[in-house]
């Protein structure tokens, strides 16, 4: 599904040159589930905004479902990303004038799709995530453990290959972050490929692949169950 | 399936409006004034064209004006003497090129004119048989004057309506004699009202043969000649054969000719910068208003730099991205253009009622081009946010709040 | 609060939100910019064309033949008229009118003019010395016409700078002979300058003393007769005297026009006037839509910064002192966009001026003061009720909603 060669991504913070990826190299099938964890500015978010094609490599190659996609013009990537990708973030980014049936159908609407079959996709969504009585609401309206559900319904709605979660239940309760918890491991289960960017140890832990980042390297490639401690 | 519909872009588009509608209220509320502004004064330096034009085309567009003397001083050259006048003789002859089908002799000034009972000072007009016709003035009573000998007409008089009504309030005027500095004219006819032209008064006049008045005037030459000629020819044609003529019979060029269709044309190319002159008075506000649009959706680009980057996240391109935030510009603009027009209407409802009778009138033309001209307001103003928020990192947007 | 502490708060404030301020300073300075710019225009057209009117002075009469009754037309402008004006009448109104100082009857015709091989169509005019000095024409070389008797028809003539050019080259004039008609003059006198007026270039003709003009277009009557009163005597006296004058030596019959050529102009000045005012309020519906963008921005601006709001609230600001804060921030953005309005309205003025010399711009301090005045006040009273919504937020709901 995934395949890094070599990816280096910098920057320039003032007159020093900071290393966000350094030629890393890895590979991630379809269908696994990968967490992410590192302090701050270790590399993990620029890890995934390179998988979600949100940022570009300065050098190496990304393989995304076996295409290249580096020198890719940015409408292409556009496609891609709609085509291969969900993303769900922390702050749940959802738009707050749109009800949350019309937030799930949103990358349907970017893609062009006719309004039946929208409305089809969109209704088997909601009931999946348990918000059908929810449909009309408006985010303001809802719990914040709502408001990530719809937000990972507007994820997967495209059935993309890959799923993004960046800090998906950082601004959760624990009983909501357990609901959106056991939402992605079963999306995971199913089949998608799920990639978990944490901060909290007891998260990571539960994913069967766990990458550990620091400076910009993957420091710590864990695979199998997870010791319990 | 990279292209959104239509609809779901407009319903985007109404959304992103709708969410703050005091906003959009005000924003268009900016443009309608504009386009109210530039769609009423329009309309008016419009009507004011339209109605000079049409004072100077009530004489017909096939009319060639000739006048003594070669220099162009504007206006003046019919009303100085001259060494070589322009005569009656002159004026028969041109009659006789082919194509004319009136002629009228042109003397004016001014006298006093008595009848029985009354008197007044006004206008009069040497004219010919066929002034009526080439002035395209009409007869209300009697008849216009006779085709009597150029050279020794009969003393015969034709009244406007307004020197008639002066004259002989209760009516009787025709074959009534009437005293015109001194000499004596019979009343054979009365004219239709025809209004004002060029401050001159063209009902409060006295039409008496050409002849009669140059001796009365003690002049010899006429001031114009007017040439009426037939739609067979040009007015080009129609004036080197005036010339040519007049040229024979002078030995040399010591006359002016003036065409009505160049005048015509002159006169409205005047009209129609006027026009475009007073227009652009509006676009003042338009301009204003349309700095409004640009202001309004560079804060709204700003308060959504979040919603942006999660669009980009989501796979929405680039391109879409602009369209979208160049589409809520432009739909702006419209609200404000058609708002404007509805305004312009009731303007010109309210004007109607308070001032009969004004020529003014919003042509179905112009409503439309005001409704483009919002548009491109919009088109305008919208580019920089729009290509601003397309070209937004979409990383840093996702963390922008 | 202090002045200084409120002026550099609205400081702080409109250079976090540069742009916004920016376009609404630009807005009203377009505004501002036009109305005084506009005036400019309009003042300068009127200053213009009343100074190409000024040679006919504050003092002068103009009498036409004939008369009309009609009201509202226009003066009997073609000097036909079943009677004339003589020169005897000329000559009486110059004898017996108190007040009058000089008398210049005109006879006016187009002929056309020899020198040698060259020859011109011009204007001739029949006139005395005394046209020169009502007109109040410098002649570049010779001398005026004689101050003859009015019926003496000499030979002389004084050409306009263009005959002069173009009959005679680049060489004098003064003391050659030329031909006009079939009659011979002698040239004593060149004019200079422009002299157009009423649409005749003076520099385009020719004078001769009246009387060889009549002889020359075998004209009896006079085509106009200027006067030019005593300055001081009432002119509408010499008015009427020379009405009453004319009517007694035309048994009885009011049968001339008199024009005074300042009231004339004095009218055109007032409705010049009128369209500058109009054409400036046309402009100055720009600010309205400016006021309209000042009200859309405050009300961005106090939502934006509900917290902001909420704080000074809780730190003991008072509803009135938010609520002015609002205004000053409206009123110095409208202050300073009309300001920079005026500067570039005169800036504007400057290049017309420089690039019209000959064009009078200028802009009363009235109008600026108007201008500026209508800008700040429109803002204000737009900024009204953003300023109150501002200072009606309950001090809990304006901190909690930061968050």
């Amino acid at each position: 599904m995934i395949e890094l060669r070599e990816v280096t991504r910098r920057f320039e913070v003032g007159d020093e040159t900071v290393f966000g990826l350094h030629e890393i190299s890895l590979t991630v099938p379809q269908g696994e589930y990968v967490s992410v964890s590192g302090p701050s500015g270790s590399g993990k978010s620029t890890l995934l905004n390179v998988l979600g094609l949100l940022d570009r490599p300065d050098a190496g190659e990304y393989l995304l479902a076996g295409e290249a996609t580096r020198r890719l013009g940015e409408e292409r990537r556009a496609a891609l990303r709609r085509q291969h990708v969900g993303f769900v973030f922390q702050a749940y980014h959802l738009i707050p004038r749109m009800t949350a049936r019309e937030n799930i159908e949103l990358p349907m609407v970017l893609g062009g799709m006719a309004p039946a079959e929208r409305r089809r996709r969109s209704d088997l969504a909601l009931e999946r995530l348990g918000l059908s009585e929810r449909a009309t609401h408006l985010p303001r309206q809802l719990s914040g453990g709502q408001r990530q559900r719809v937000a990972i319904g507007r994820a997967i709605v495209l059935e993309p290959a890959l799923l993004l979660a960046d800090e998906p239940t950082g601004n959760l309760d624990s009983e909501a972050s357990a609901e959106v918890t056991a939402l992605l491991e079963s999306l995971n289960a199913n089949g998608i490929t799920l990639l978990v960017v944490t901060h909290d140890p007891d998260t990571a832990r539960r994913a069967h692949r766990r990458l550990r980042m620091l400076d910009g390297r993957i420091v710590q490639d864990q695979a199998g169950p997870a010791r319990e401690s | 399936m990279s292209r959104m519909r239509a609809a779901d872009s407009l319903y985007w588009i109404y959304r992103s409006l709708v969410a703050s509608p005091l906003r959009t209220a005000l924003t268009s509320l900016g443009i309608a004034i504009g386009i109210a502004a530039v769609a009423l004064l329009t309309s008016i330096g419009e009507g004011a064209r339209v109605y000079m034009l049409g004072t100077f085309t009530q004489f017909g567009t096939h009319i060639v004006a000739v006048t003594p003397g070669k220099t162009e001083t504007m206006g003046l050259s019919g009303l100085l003497s001259t060494v070589k006048p322009l005569t009656l003789e002159d004026a028969f002859a041109l009659r006789r090129l082919p194509f004319v089908t009136a002629m009228a002799p042109v003397v004016q000034g001014t006298g006093r004119i008595e009848s029985p009972t009354r008197a007044r000072d006004a206008n009069i007009i040497g004219a010919s048989h066929e002034t009526a016709l080439a002035w395209r003035m009409r007869v209300m009573r009697g008849k216009f004057l006779p085709a009597d000998d150029p050279q020794a007409p009969r003393a015969y008089a034709v009244l406007g309506s307004k020197l008639h009504s002066e004259l002989f309030p209760s009516g009787g005027a025709l074959g009534s004699h009437l005293r015109v500095g001194g000499m004596r004219f019979r009343v054979i006819g009365v004219l239709e009202s025809k209004g004002q032209f060029l401050g001159f008064d063209l009902d409060d006049m006295i039409y008496i043969p050409a002849r009669r008045a140059l001796q009365l005037f003690n002049r010899e030459g006429l001031m114009e000649i007017d040439v009426v000629f037939s739609a067979k020819t040009t007015s080009e044609h129609m004036s080197s054969l005036v010339r040519e003529r007049l040229r024979k019979r002078h030995g040399r060029e010591d006359f002016t000719l003036f065409t009505q269709e160049d005048m015509l044309a002159t006169l409205d190319r005047v009209l129609t910068i006027m026009k475009v002159a007073i227009g652009a008075l509006g676009t003042i506000s338009l301009l204003v208003g349309g700095v409004g649009v640009l202001t309004i959706m560079t804060t709204s680009l700003q308060e959504r730099v979040s919603e942006i980057g999660l669009m980009r996240a989501i796979g929405c391109t680039r391109v879409q991205l602009a369209l979208l935030f160049l589409g809520e510009a432009v739909a702006l603009a419209v609200i404000g253009g058609v708002a404007g027009l509805l305004l312009v209407y009731a303007g010109l409802i309210v004007l109607a009622l308070a001032v009969p009778g004004l020529p003014v009138l919003l042509q179905p033309v112009y409503a439309l081009l005001a409704l483009l001209l919002s548009v491109l307001v919009g088109l305008v103003a919208g580019t920089v946010p729009a290509l601003r928020a397309s070209a937004l990192d979409p990383i840093e947007a996702l963390h922008a709040d | 609060m202090r002045a200084w502490d409120v002026l550099t708060f609205t400081i702080t404030v409109l250079s976090r939100q540069r742009f916004r301020a920016l376009m609404l300073l630009l807005a009203i300075g377009v505004g501002v910019c036009s109305v005084i710019a506009l005036t400019a225009l309009g003042e300068g057209a009127r200053g213009y064309v009343l100074e190409q009117f000024s040679f006919l002075g504050t003092d002068t009469l103009v009498i036409l033949p004939g008369r009309q009754e009609t009201t509202g037309g226009m003066p009997p402008l073609t000097g036909a008229a079943t009677r004339d004006i003589t020169l005897a009448d000329a000559e009486a109104i110059r004898d017996f009118v108190p007040g009058v100082r000089r008398v210049a009857p005109i006879v006016l015709g187009a002929a056309e003019i020899r020198y040698q091989s060259r020859a011109r169509e011009t204007i001739v005019m029949g006139t005395t010395a005394d046209f020169l000095r009502i007109r109040q024409l410098q002649r570049a070389t010779g001398s005026n016409l004689p101050d003859a008797d009015f019926d003496q028809a000499q030979p002389f003539a004084v050409v306009g700078g263009k005959v002069q050019r173009e009959l005679f080259g680049g060489r004098s004039a003064v003391g050659h002979w030329l031909r006009i008609g079939n009659r011979r003059f002698r040239v004593i006198g060149v004019l200079s300058g422009r002299g157009d007026s009423f649409g005749l270039d003076l520099s385009d003709a020719v004078l001769v003393p009246v009387a060889s003009a009549q002889q020359l277009f075998n004209r009896h009557g006079m085509f106009r007769v200027l006067v030019g009163v005593h300055p001081g005597r009432n002119r509408q006296a010499a008015q009427r005297q020379i009405e009453q004058l004319m009517q007694s030596r035309h048994q009885g019959e009011r049968d001339v026009t008199i024009v005074s050529p300042d009231a004339i102009l004095a009218g055109f000045s007032q409705i010049m006037g009128s369209l500058t005012v109009l054409v400036a309020s046309i402009a100055a519906i720009s600010l309205l839509v400016a006021g309209i963008m000042t009200m859309n921005i405050m009300l961005i601006s106090v939502r934006s910064r509900t917290e902001e709001i909420g704080l000074l609230m809780a730190l003991g600001a008072s509803p009135g002192q938010v609520r002015m804060l609002f205004l000053i921030e409206a009123g110095s953005m409208a202050a300073a966009g009309a300001c920079a309005g005026v500067v570039a309205g005169f800036i504007l003025v400057a290049v017309g001026r420089a690039l019209y010399p000959e064009v009078p711009f200028q802009v009363p301090v009235r109008v600026v003061l108007a201008g500026v005045g209508t800008a700040v006040m429109t803002a204000l009273f737009f900024a009204w009720i953003p300023a109150r919504q501002a200072a009606a937020l309950p001090p809990v709901t304006a901190l909690l909603k930061g968050h």
